[in-house]
């Protein structure tokens, strides 16, 4: 059986519910033995689903026509000093 | 177009109401021909709601047809309909029209207000929200059938402004009295899902459509005949997917689930169909869906041939996109009615969703290339013109902002890189082959260039990522059930904030492309110039220390026994 260290190296797949069949039985194999892992399991679920769910880096929608237009600007001119 | 002659030839009886409603036999139906049950399945929708809809006139449905059409530059669709009359229909419809055809998550009970206080009845706009669902069904079906209507169309200009996403869920709707659940076509829906899901409850004030609706679901999706009844589930999940709602994932999740898809495979089809185990020409099948249901305004084609040569007979081809219109059609009376979830969703779309030109094409891996939504654009630039490069920008300008944003912390340092960015694309862009997807591309500029800019400040931020190969978890108790709920939303944009910017820059740069992006693992790898498990491993151990840092704000509150 997994120990929690291989458990931990081997469990990304898992969060992504992309892991084989095989790995999967060995990580739950684990999974149900060990306390611990578990909460790691799901409390790792959870803060992938808050720092998914969170716009936290994004562009402020009054900002998107004025960046578009700036960025035309530059590479207009760009595009007449070449020609 | 074809002649009324043709149509007198023709034997299948179940398109009566498309010729009263047209006058004529469509191509679009035409086309459909070895597959008599999806003609039947739309001349029955066609009825309930164009030819039957007791509430607006037939004209006012056409205006909201050609609103839905013009939105989604669907030249067929337009051609199909009579031209309006100068000042004839009063643009509040085709707003509403155009909003819900093209960015249905973003319709709210304010929209719906708008409309009551117009002095409309809600039997009204239930009929206005079942013709824009019907107008975006035969969009997708001439889509899927690659018909173009006559260049002489004038078509509108789409829309600039992207409207405020809505996370609220309604129901919009309200009708007086208890509404009768007892109708037959209800006992269908139990007989099929194992209850009566919202979506249709919403509908009983018309029991007509309701009718149409499960009709169509009978001879399109519930039957076992030229595809499986999974793989037109796997259909309408990717296809609610492709439309980013909610509403349509958890559902056809749950019926997956029930007809022996497991929880994981059905992850796998939502968030990287490329990775789930799946038969390829299944894989290849679903990726060509979410081009057809996904392709907003940019008509990255259905292609009717690779379907082909992987195999699929014609009638098959026709079912599956069938299914799909059927699907847009429901996912639009879902957005319009605010039906909430049945069952907890495997995905909550939410407004960045809008922008990730990933939700364009969730491509298979061996297709990259071939299906980059981008590729035309991309082509036009390299030949000269400039104007195909704003809509790029216009594309992708969350994307490379969101990134250098996360890398920076720095909101106006953001904004700058941004420009610097698109400014080096362009400067570049002659050298762009086509390897990778030109967003991939674009992503791996931004990154060397926050990455960069983090170099030169050097002082502020530390580089090193110093002692994290010995990182083991050390927070273990458990977290609470909902820990977002133990916060403002403002609160924990700003926990998560702080925790990203936190994470050594390498892991930090993993989890932002993987996990706030939301591009692929492939897709990452290649815009980081890693391996794929040299990824996966960054993106475990980022969001293991971000679990780290989050944890003393969601762990389980202790409880207090007075």
């Amino acid at each position: 059986m997994f120990s929690c260290a291989e458990f931990l190296a081997e469990f990304g797949d898992y969060l992504d519910g992309m892991a084989n069949p095989e790995l999967r039985v060995r990580l739950e194999e684990h999974l149900r033995e060990c306390k611990t892992c578990r909460v790691i399991v799901d409390s790792t679920q959870k803060t992938v689903k808050i720092v998914t769910d969170h716009d936290t880096f994004t562009l402020s929608t009054s900002d998107v026509d004025p960046m578009v237009s700036q960025v035309m600007v530059r590479v207009r001119s760009r595009a007449a000093q070449r020609s | 177009m074809a002649s009324t002659a043709e149509t007198k030839n023709r034997s299948e009886p179940p398109a009566a109401a498309i010729a009263t409603a047209y006058g004529f036999a469509p191509t679009l139906f035409q086309a459909q021909s070895v597959l008599p049950a999806a003609i039947e399945a739309e001349s029955g929708l066609i009825d309930a709601i164009l030819l039957q809809g007791p509430a607006l006139p037939r004209r006012e449905k056409d205006s909201i047809l050609l609103a839905v059409a013009g939105t989604r530059a669907n030249s067929y669709v337009l051609g199909l309909l009579p031209p309006q009359t100068e000042g004839a229909p009063k643009s509040l419809l085709p707003d509403f029209a155009a909003k819900l055809a093209l960015y249905g998550p973003c319709i709210s009970n304010g929209d719906i207000e708008v409309l009551r206080q117009a002095g409309l009845t809600d039997a009204d706009i239930l009929e206005i929200i079942a013709t824009v669902a019907l107008g975006n069904m035969l969009c997708t079906l001439a889509d899927a059938l690659s018909l173009t209507g006559s260049s002489a169309v004038q078509m509108p200009p789409p829309p600039h402004e992207i409207p405020k996403w809505n996370s609220a869920s309604g129901p919009y709707l309200h009708f007086a009295g208890s509404l009768p659940l007892d109708q037959p076509q209800l006992g269908t829906l139990r007989d099929q899902f194992g209850f009566v899901p919202k979506l249709f409850q919403l509908q009983t004030a018309w029991p007509e459509l309701l009718k149409a609706e499960c009709r169509a679901l009978e001879l399109v999706v519930w039957s076992e005949d030229h595809l499986s009844r999974i793989q037109k589930e796997l259909i309408l999940l990717v296809t609610s997917t492709a439309n980013l709602n909610t509403y349509g994932v958890a559902l056809h999740s749950q019926m997956l689930n029930i007809l022996g898809v497991s929880a994981e495979d059905c992850e796998s089809v939502i968030f990287d169909p490329s990775h789930s185990s799946l038969k390829q020409e299944d894989k290849t099948l679903l990726a060509q869906i979410s081009l057809l249901a996904g392709g907003r305004q940019s008509r990255a084609a259905f292609d009717l041939n690779m379907l082909r040569d992987h195999g699929f007979t014609p009638a098959q081809i026709i079912n599956a996109a069938v299914t799909a219109s059927l699907g847009t059609f429901l996912n639009t009376l879902q957005f319009g009615l605010g039906a909430a979830p049945d069952f907890p969703p495997r995905k909550t779309f939410t407004e960045k969703d809008l922008y990730l030109p990933a939700q364009l094409s969730r491509p298979t891996s061996d297709a990259i290339v071939r299906l980059d939504p981008d590729a035309d654009l991309v082509e036009r630039v390299q030949a000269g013109e400039i104007d195909g490069f704003e809509e790029l920008v216009r594309r992708h300008t969350r994307l490379v902002f969101g990134t250098l944003n996360g890398i920076l912390g720095n909101y106006d340092e953001a904004r700058d890189a941004t420009q610097d960015v698109f400014v080096k694309a362009f400067e570049n862009i002659a050298s762009f082959e086509g390897r990778a997807k030109f967003s991939t591309w674009l992503t791996s500029i931004a990154v060397n260039t926050g990455v960069e800019i983090l170099r030169q400040r050097k002082t502020t931020v530390p580089l090193e990522d110093v002692g994290d190969e010995d990182f083991r978890p050390r927070r273990v108790q458990a977290w609470a059930e909902d820990p977002e709920a133990l916060f403002a939303a403002s609160q924990v944009n700003a926990l998560v904030r702080d925790a990203v910017l936190r994470l050594p820059q390498k892991y930090r740069v993993a989890v932002l492309l993987r996990d706030i992006n939301q591009m692929s693992t492939e897709d990452t790898a290649q815009a980081l110039g890693l391996s794929v498990p040299a990824l996966k491993a960054r993106v475990l151990r980022g969001r293991l220390m971000l679990r780290e840092t989050l944890a003393p704000h969601f762990v389980r509150p202790e409880r207090i026994d007075v």
